[in-house]
């Protein structure tokens, strides 16, 4: 299997991050940092990557980038600091650090193959409004593959 | 007759009934045919699950490829940030021989197989390539004309350009054209190309925060550029829009009163259908003072 760590390592090694000219265009067009000014700031994310890193891992900066892709798209070095960031949060996923919100939500679609809960009555609810059903799950056999490919070790790491 | 297999993802399927449904009376009367599977699973948001192992999400998002290959159709999602998803695995992997081989491994495992061949589109992406604002303006039978509309393009719809090729990706322009068609104005304004979060953000109170501060801006510039609707892409979207402006209310007693719909209902709405055909009246926030303007039921 590809390590994640090399996929980031490349990742960062193709655009080396000294690249990086601190023009701030990344944070220019991040509206995570136009809604939280000071507390995210992608360019300065993207630097702790590689000077900060185990601080980093236990920090809740690293799960704010909504994966707009607009730094990604402007950066004029080619950096790709959405990708940079999906990569590093599996470092810190594979010590056992995933956030409450996000591990009750994969929870969720690990049960049922969706990220929303359907109540049991929901396809009554929908045939109200002339719409065919979609079951309060997707099919149990759907539901077996896709905890199958997700593997053991990290359904025991939601559960965590 | 063309054919489609329909993805139809968590939220508009669960969340954005009113939007599913306008969906399936504009292609019904377009007669474009909707295959349905009961076994996709959820896209797997790259922003949670590829985040807790890259490889194995990828594989979990690629199961709806090859499903789709499978029913040889074209994939097509309601919601953008679906798209989004298959399509940026698809690209890493036609893009990345390492990462397919990976991947092909883990579907293996559950009979499965990615080759390479599954297509993506979009609801959007559909309509602009089977019809272009061209075919649009063609069976415009009731024109939308004194409509004022915003339209608000979502992200992954044309962001980053190298998943999904759809529109320019500093100035897309598509969703402009197609509002016109339908003989609407498209109307210009600053926020029109932001980014609501919805789909990306999973955070708790944070996220909240965030989301309403964007929602707030959003809104306020539509209202300042006078639109009657914003006119958007995908359900997540549109439910940032609606529920932003339900808690705006409480919380600073906000009153913006604008209809948040879904390009197919403007389509609809061109096409001559009434609001209980497209489900108009299964919205958060009224679109009564849309059907006014138009002086339509
Ligand atoms: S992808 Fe993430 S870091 Fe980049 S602009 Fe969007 S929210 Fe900000
Ligand atoms: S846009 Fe690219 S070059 Fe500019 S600060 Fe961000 S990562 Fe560095």
């Amino acid at each position: 299997m590809v390590d994640t760590r090399d996929l980031l390592a490349r990742l960062l090694d193709e655009k080396k991050l000294s690249y990086c000219q601190d023009c701030g265009s990344c944070t220019g067009s991040c509206p995570m940092a136009k809604a939280l000014p000071g507390r995210y700031n992608p360019r300065r994310l993207l630097q702790r990557v590689s000077n900060d890193l185990p601080e980093l891992l236990r920090s809740e900066e690293l799960w704010l980038c909504a994966w707009c892709y607009r730094c990604t798209e402007r950066c004029p070095q080619g950096i790709q600091p959405t990708e940079i960031f999906l990569l590093t949060r599996n470092l810190a996923s594979s010590e056992g650090m995933i956030p409450r919100n996000p591990k009750t939500i994969m929870r969720q679609i690990m049960k049922s193959g969706r990220s929303v809960n359907v109540p049991e009555d929901f396809d009554e609810w929908r045939e109200g409004y002339g719409l065919p059903p979609i079951g309060a799950t997707i099919s149990p056999k759907a539901i077996e593959e896709q905890r199958k490919i997700f593997g053991e070790e990290l359904l025991r790491r939601l559960e965590a | 007759m063309s054919e489609y297999l329909l993805y139809p993802g968590c939220v508009a399927s669960v969340r954005e009934l009113g939007y599913e449904m306008s969906m399936r009376a504009v292609f019904k009367r377009l007669d474009i045919g909707l295959r349905q599977r009961d076994d996709f699973n959820c896209c797997m948001p790259a922003c949670l699950v590829h985040s807790v192992d890259y490889t194995r999400g990828l594989a979990l998002t690629s199961r709806n490829l090859a499903i789709a290959e499978e029913e040889d159709l074209p994939l097509m999602t309601l919601c953008s940030s679906c798209f989004g998803n298959l399509s940026r695995a698809k690209y890493l992997l036609d893009s990345n021989d390492d990462l397919r081989r990976d991947v092909n491994r883990l579907l293996g495992e559950v009979g499965r197989e990615y080759r390479g061949k599954a297509r993506v589109e979009h609801v959007v992406t559909t309509l602009y390539k089977d019809y272009g604002p061209k075919g649009v303006k063609e069976m415009s039978a009731k024109p939308l004309k004194g409509l004022r509309a915003a339209p608000f393009y979502g992200c992954h719809l044309f962001l980053p350009q190298r998943y999904s090729g759809f529109d320019d990706a500093d100035f897309p322009q598509k969703l402009d054209r197609l509002i016109e068609a339908t003989g609407a104005e498209s109307v210009d304004y600053h926020e029109k190309t932001s980014c609501c979060i919805g789909c990306g953000s999973f955070f708790g109170e944070v996220s909240e925060e965030a989301g309403l501060k964007l929602a707030e801006n959003i809104l306020d510039d539509v209202k300042a550029s006078g639109a009657d609707a914003v006119v958007a892409t995908c359900p997540f979207c549109m439910m940032q829009l609606e529920v932003g402006q339900i808690k705006l209310r409480e919380a600073k007693g906000k009153e913006y009163g604008i209809p948040v719909i879904h390009y197919v209902d403007a389509f609809g709405l061109s096409l001559g259908a009434d609001s209980a055909e497209l489900g108009l009246d299964v919205r958060r926030i009224s679109v009564s003072p849309l059907l006014e303007k138009l002086g339509r039921n």
